[in-house]
């Protein structure tokens, strides 16, 4: 049985193009996450909100680095230490859940 | 142990085949009906019965045995010998009290001790009356009774191990008397006063004399009273007179005056009332012995009343015809002393009559003399051709004639010059003519002693005027003189003219005269005592009768003289004739011939030299003549003579030949010296004047030797004043006689000194017998500690005989101080003691001549020889080594016996054996192996260290050889040791006593080695069975204790107060139940060892299946409230039960009496369990059950426990329960079963528990447990588990994330890289929470690279992040797989 993951592409009045992942994302079910990115070429950058998620390991760390260079995440205060641990949160620009939060970690 | 011994081949076969261990009692004991005893046939009997009954028949050491509630008896052949008599066989089989009825009163309530103490008896030489020889008998044994133990070791037997030492202290108080009786021979003076002695001395043994009575004869034939002991004055049986013509005298007169004994029986008219003695009932028989004379009807007789508890046998009688005979000898001596006293003083008379006789007569000798001698001058012619014998005869006649003529006639002179009668006449003579015609008849008898005779004798001037038989006589006996002292060399006679002096010298080579002797030279009848003379004849008036007939002519004689190289007399005459009487100066012309007045001289002078006539020197010994009896009408007497003068020599031997002594003769007091230790005559008659050793110095160096001290010497002197013959008998001679003596005297004297000696002799024999007879060995010791003396039994006990005396010490018989420094130095020190002290005992090891090793007790006492008044040590010894063997064998076996008792099993029991074997025999070593099916199947050893394969070979041979022997049968093959098998229960024990020294392995210590073997094997079945309860009970303990796999999260400890039982009356248990609820229960019952496990088993089982059965505590406790009081010792047990959901923490519990629970807290506080509790179990309360609740908060601790914790003597429960708390919270951090150690360890109290302590201890939660295989697809119900647990863990939510994607690193890991080339293996995850932490670890099957991250970024990505959200993490690669560890703390 894979970890439950639920990634839903839409796009921001802005245009942006927003990958809302669902769930927890491991070993099992990275490779879907890797998909859903490769799939949004949208030419500019994706955010990434992955404020459902539960957890996130190495695996899904491991994705989000391929693709550091075209996406915004916005994290919930449960996988933000991954992030930061991991350094991606050095790499890219992460949003809080709330706006302001969004602001202090998106520098 | 099945006994599966049938194939082992040389067992005895149980039942009758034991008893053929002795063939003699065996075959009897066989043929008891054994069915009709108590103990049944011998087929059934116990193993340890077996062992004892051959024990016993093996043994050579008089022994019996009482088994059974009956106390069968059984015995030995050494007992039925020595002791049973006439019992024998009635007694095997019956019951102990039957067998010795007559003794119950003694030996019974010793023999309950031993079966109610189990602690053995010891008595020495107890008197007990025995009825075995059909009348009771006084008897003493010296005997150890031991417990015998049936094969559960309970005491139901006992074993007499005894000595019978009835002949010993018999023998000792009779050898007391014997003693006593010849102790103090200075009080024998009067015939009174040595019988008031000697009975005194009989009194005070009224055991073995309980009355004497001592008679001495009448010159009627009759017999007067003269003394009696034990029985009071006139009573009948001892009237004062017994009249010669009594028709029926109270004691057998006639018999007795024929000197022999009679046994009378003492019953009838004056036998009533008899005194008893010693004893309670009066004596029935009287042995009545003659008191024996030598040579003469007997004293008189000695009644002695005899013991009735004793036989008549050879030895009592001995003892009594001992005692009469020193009564007798004591009478004798007194009489013999009395008759020595009045021939002393009719001796003294009678010389002083002859000295009285001798000087008024003397003068009268000559008429005889000259009768005689003319005579026998005249036969001499006229029988020139008689026989050789009538020749000899006269020659003897005229020699003798001669010589006491000239003795005479010199005394005669010097009478005269004293009385100045001496009419000299002077004539004027040449000197030099009459001297050299002197001194040539003096030619002869100087050359046939083999010197040179220088005579230069050159005329002289003028005349000298002489008398010549005054000058014949000056110089006759000047050169008889130097021929008398000159052995070799030459004697020389000069005439000169000096300072108007005639100066005759006359010189020898002689043996010189000392300086200091010199100026008494001339004084009348002073003799020099010279060392070496051709003779001591002589008056000692020879020289002074020169000086005075020198000084008649006006002239001096002077001496000079140098000791060893010789003398020269100087005689100076004035010439012419004016210094001398006118009256007495004659004309020249012959007178008298020279020859007549010099024959004595020379005749004198020629029997001092060697003799070449054919008279042999000693004489030769020749048979007495037929018709000649013998002094004593024994073997002739033998005499020896010793005197310087053949005459004499020659004519003692003739006439002791003819009175029918063997005589020989020797020369002088040194060959009679030796003659005497060569061979010792009867008698020695010396001359007290002789060279070399003089008649004194002989007598005197007779007595100074032992083995010629009682050679009786007679001594023969031509002295006869009285100073002298005192200085004579002071020496030691026997008796003096004084020249002349008549052949009658003589002989009476002879056969006279022949008779005391033997008489003495006698005296010396019969001490020698009565020494001799002791059953003791006797021994004398001079100053100097040698042995001097030793009786038959010395020689005995020890093998060093009387021939090879004296034992100088260190004394043969001491132990060689290399083989056996320990023995030699016991005896070194008791033998300093018996120098030191002088009185004393001691009990020494001392080795016999052939070797063997005996034990003596030696008794010694200091006394003073009377006659010489030096030091002796007189001692007495008995050979102790049976009772010494008995003490050790004693010793012996309570040492095994503590030994294979204080053993915890079989092992530690034969070590202990063989330790207590090699203490006993102080062994190298003592070698033990166990042979099943023909191998060893071990080796024991004491020393310990080594097995089989390191022992050499030769042992090896020794110990497998022994298995071909019968159990219990010592073998001592060699000087090097002794071996003996016996049953194992493992198998066959060959047993093998590895000796230090080459020392004999003897029967003694044959038979203590099967006695300690034999108590061994049963040692070791009793350890066997112990080995064999303990295991049981162990096995037992498994199957009731708690459960041995037990659910995760708890720990336990049990720890049994009793050991070696690992059993007790607490438990603990731990039930899984449905819902993940388990159940806990903790107990103690009261007591402990294998009683209280066993309620605890029960009680546990009962609440186990209540707890199955869903009931809750108080249900439980309901329950086993009924349970328990059908259980006898369940009562008052205490327990806690509680039910425990482990997935929410809640504990149900009761508590019936127990202590409280504890719970530790992860934040550091304690809670007790407090709730719930009510009387512990089957104590009415009339209330229900109660029950509590709690819930363990996550991370917590519980701890459950029973009392033997935390109780401690004077000391609240409460402090032990706060230690405990305490204990629990130190060890908070620490994983669940190092907890457990930790608690029991710091509570543990110095010496260890007093009480068994069982402890129980669950942490909430339970660890995690996550098995899975390793695909990617598990993570996620993986990861879903470990959340659910954490959240148990009351974990704050970033930190669970934490711990969530570590431990997801880590499982991925293993899925990913772990098992990248087999797929589906299982990895598990392990999750352990403590007080403090949580501890995950992840374990793989397979190989795992830790990656590089700069290698490989991706891979790394994941081992960083367990590193950065842990606090650590470790990754241990192996063969087998790896495995991750992480920890991360909580903080509180």
């Amino acid at each position: 049985m894979t970890a439950p993951l639920t990634v839903v592409a839409s796009q921001r009045p802005d245009g942006t193009l927003v990958l809302a992942c669902v769930g927890e994302i491991d070993m099992s079910n990275a490779g879907a996450l890797e998909e859903a990115l490769a799939g949004a070429d949208g030419g500019g950058t994706v955010l990434v909100d992955l404020s459902a998620v539960e957890y996130l390991d190495s695996a899904g760390l491991t994705v989000l680095f391929s693709h550091v260079e075209r996406i915004r995440l916005v994290a919930n205060p449960l996988i933000e230490p991954v992030l930061t641990i991991s350094g991606l949160a050095e790499l890219t620009t992460v949003e809080g859940l709330t706006d302001d939060k969004g602001e202090d970690v998106g520098q | 142990m099945a006994r599966d011994d049938a194939e082992r081949g040389p067992v005895p076969a149980a039942g009758a085949g034991i008893f053929t261990v002795d063939d003699e009692i065996g075959r009897e004991l066989a043929l008891v009906d054994w069915r009709a005893t108590p103990l049944g046939p011998p087929e059934e009997w116990p193993q340890s019965l077996q062992t004892a009954v051959s024990i016993l028949l093996s043994s050579r050491f008089s022994m019996w045995m009482a088994w059974g509630p009956e106390l069968t008896f059984f015995c030995n052949a050494a007992y039925r010998r020595d002791t049973l008599g006439r019992k024998y066989p009635w007694a095997l089989g019956r019951p102990a009290s039957e067998v010795w009825a007559e003794i119950w009163g003694d030996i019974g309530p010793r023999i309950h001790a031993v079966l109610d103490t189990g602690r053995a008896t010891w008595d020495e030489a107890l008197l007990l009356f025995l009825e075995r020889a059909g009348y009771p008998e006084e008897t003493y044994h010296t005997f150890s009774y031991s417990p015998l133990r049936d094969d559960d070791g309970a005491v139901v037997g006992m074993l007499c191990v005894v000595s019978e030492e009835t002949d010993r202290v018999v023998g000792e108080r009779r050898m007391a008397t014997l003693r006593d009786l010849g102790s103090d021979p200075s009080v024998v003076r009067t015939e009174q006063e040595m019988l008031a002695f000697a009975c005194r001395q009989l009194g005070q043994n009224p055991q073995d004399l309980p009355f004497t009575i001592t008679y001495l004869f009448d010159d009627e034939g009759g017999a007067r009273l003269a003394e009696a002991t034990g029985i009071p004055a006139g009573h009948p049986a001892a009237p004062i007179v017994l009249p010669a013509d009594d028709p029926h005298p109270v004691w057998p007169l006639a018999a007795l005056a024929q000197g022999e004994s009679e046994l009378v029986a003492l019953d009838g008219a004056p036998f009533t009332g008899l005194p008893a003695g010693h004893w309670n009932e009066p004596p029935t028989q009287a042995l009545v012995v003659p008191l024996l004379q030598q040579g003469g009807g007997p004293y008189g007789f000695l009644v002695a009343a005899l013991n009735r508890y004793r036989p008549l046998d050879d030895g009592y009688r001995g003892f009594v015809e001992l005692a009469a005979g020193h009564v007798a000898a004591g009478i004798s001596s007194a009489r013999s002393y009395q008759a020595q006293q009045r021939r002393a003083e009719e001796l003294a008379e009678l010389d002083r009559a002859k000295t009285v006789f001798f000087s008024n007569i003397s003068h009268e000798f000559r008429t005889p003399l000259t009768l005689i001698m003319g005579p026998v001058q005249e036969l001499r012619g006229a029988l020139a051709d008689a026989s050789p014998q009538v020749r000899q005869d006269l020659e003897v006649i005229h020699r003798n004639g001669l010589r006491l003529g000239k003795l005479v006639n010199t005394l005669l002179d010097f009478s005269r010059l004293e009385a100045g009668r001496m009419q000299a006449r002077y004539e004027p003579v040449d000197l030099a003519a009459v001297t050299a015609e002197l001194a040539s008849v003096f030619r002869s008898a100087i050359d046939k002693a083999g010197l040179e005779f220088v005579v230069d004798c050159p005329p002289l001037a003028e005349p000298v005027h002489l008398d010549r038989s005054m000058w014949e006589k000056v110089v006759l006996n000047l050169l008889s003189n130097a021929l008398k002292f000159t052995f070799e060399g030459s004697v020389g006679i000069s005439v000169r003219e000096h300072d108007g002096h005639a100066v005759v010298t006359v010189t020898d080579t002689g043996i010189g005269i000392p300086a200091e002797e010199l100026p008494r030279l001339f004084e009348r009848f002073h003799r020099i005592e010279s060392a070496r003379s051709r003779s001591h004849e002589g008056s000692g008036i020879g020289l002074a009768l020169v000086q005075e007939l020198v000084g008649l002519h006006g002239g001096t004689i002077a001496a000079d003289s140098v000791e060893d190289e010789g003398t020269t007399f100087t005689v100076r005459l004035p010439f012419g004739a004016a210094h001398l009487p006118p009256d007495s100066i004659i004309a020249p012309g012959a007178a008298e011939t020279v020859t007549a007045g010099a024959d004595p001289y020379v005749q004198e002078a020629l029997r001092w030299l060697p003799e070449d006539d054919g008279v042999a020197q000693p004489a030769a010994e020749v048979p007495a003549g037929a018709g000649l009896p013998a002094p004593d009408g024994g073997a002739a007497a033998r005499v020896l003579i010793a005197d310087d003068n053949s005459d004499m020599r020659e004519y003692l031997v003739r006439l002791l030949r003819g009175a029918g002594y063997h005589a020989t003769a020797v020369g002088d007091g040194l060959e009679a010296l030796d003659a005497v230790r060569a061979d010792a005559p009867d008698l020695v008659v010396s001359d007290v004047m002789m060279p070399r050793l003089d008649g004194l110095a002989l007598v005197s160096a007779l007595r100074s030797d032992p083995r010629t001290a009682g050679v009786p010497v007679l001594l023969l002197s031509a002295r006869a004043g009285q100073e002298d013959s005192i200085e004579g008998l002071e020496a030691g001679a026997d008796d003096y006689l004084v020249k002349p003596f008549s052949a009658a005297e003589l002989l009476a004297r002879a056969r006279a000194n022949v008779e005391l000696a033997r008489m003495r002799n006698h005296h010396t024999r019969w001490r020698t017998a009565m020494i001799d007879s002791l059953q003791e060995a006797f021994f004398v010791t001079d100053e100097t500690g040698a042995v001097i003396e030793v009786n038959s039994a010395f020689t005995d006990i020890l093998g060093y005989g009387p021939e090879d005396l004296p034992y100088a010490a260190e004394h043969p018989w001491w132990p060689d101080v290399n083989a056996d420094p320990q023995a030699h130095a016991l005896v070194a020190e008791a033998f300093e003691r018996m120098m030191r002290e002088g009185r004393g005992s001691n009990v020494v090891p001392v080795t016999h001549r052939d070797g063997h090793q005996v034990w003596i007790t030696f008794t010694f006492n200091a006394v003073t020889d009377p006659d010489t008044g030096r030091r002796r040590v007189v001692g007495t010894m008995r050979d102790v080594t049976a009772e010494h063997y008995l003490v050790q064998r004693e010793s012996a076996l309570a040492a095994l016996s503590m030994r294979v008792s204080q053993a915890v099993n079989l092992t530690d029991a034969l070590a202990g054996g063989l330790e207590a074997l090699q203490e006993v025999w102080r062994a190298r070593q003592v070698l033990a192996a166990v042979w099943n099916d023909g191998r060893p199947r071990g080796l024991a050893r004491a020393p310990a260290g080594g097995d089989w394969p390191d022992l050499p070979e030769e042992l090896r041979e020794k110990l497998a050889a022994l298995r071909d022997q019968p159990p219990l049968r010592p073998v001592a093959p060699g000087a090097d040791g002794a071996g003996i098998t016996l049953e194992h229960p493992e198998g066959l024990l060959t047993v093998w006593v590895d000796l230090s020294q080459n020392r004999p392995f003897t029967s003694e210590d044959q038979t203590l080695l099967a006695l300690l073997a034999g108590h061994l094997g049963q040692g070791l079945h009793r350890v066997h069975q112990l080995d064999q309860q303990r295991e049981a009970a162990v096995a037992l303990q498994r199957a009731i204790l708690g459960p041995s796999e037990l659910p995760d999260g708890f720990a336990v400890r049990y720890e049994p107060a009793g050991r070696p039982l690992e059993v007790g009356g607490d438990w603990y248990d731990i039930v899984p139940l449905s819902g993940g609820r388990i159940g806990i229960v903790v107990g103690d019952c009261v007591g402990r060892g294998l009683e209280a496990a066993a309620v605890m088993g029960q009680l546990r089982s009962a609440c186990r299946a209540l707890l199955l059965q869903d009931a809750g505590p108080a249900q439980v406790f309901t329950a086993l409230d009924r349970f328990a009081a059908l259980i006898p010792g369940a009562k008052c047990t205490t327990a806690f039960c509680g039910v425990l959901d482990t997935a929410t923490g809640e504990l149900v519990y009761s508590s019936a009496g127990h202590p409280p629970g504890i719970l530790a807290h992860a934040d550091g506080s304690t809670q007790l369990l407090e709730g719930g509790r009510a009387a512990p179990l089957a104590v009415p309360m009339g209330r229900p059950r109660p029950e509590a609740r709690c819930t363990m908060p996550p991370r917590s601790t519980l701890l459950v426990y029973t009392d033997g914790l935390v109780e401690r003597r004077r000391r609240p429960l409460t402090v032990g329960i706060d230690e405990a708390s305490a204990a629990v919270q130190a060890g908070c951090a620490a994983p669940i079963e190092a907890l457990a150690s930790e608690v029991m360890a710091s509570l543990t109290p110095d010496g260890g528990f007093s009480d068994d302590v069982a402890l129980l201890l669950y942490r909430q939660p339970a660890p995690l447990e996550v098995a899975f295989p390793a695909e990617s697809s598990q993570l996620a119900p993986v990861r879903a588990a470990l959340r659910d647990w954490l959240s148990r863990c009351q974990l704050a939510p970033a930190q669970m994330q934490n711990v969530l994607v570590a431990a997801g690193e880590a499982c991925a890991n293993a899925i990913e890289h772990g098992h990248r080339d087999a797929p589906g293996r299982t990895i598990r995850l392990r999750a352990v929470a403590t007080g403090s932490g949580l501890h995950l670890t992840v374990t793989d099957t397979g190989r795992w690279k830790i990656p590089e991250p700069e290698a490989n970024p991706h891979r790394g990505r994941g081992v960083a992040l367990m590193r950065a959200l842990m606090n650590e993490v470790s990754i241990h690669p192996g063969a087998a797989g790896t495995t991750v560890d992480l920890q991360t703390r909580i903080s509180r």
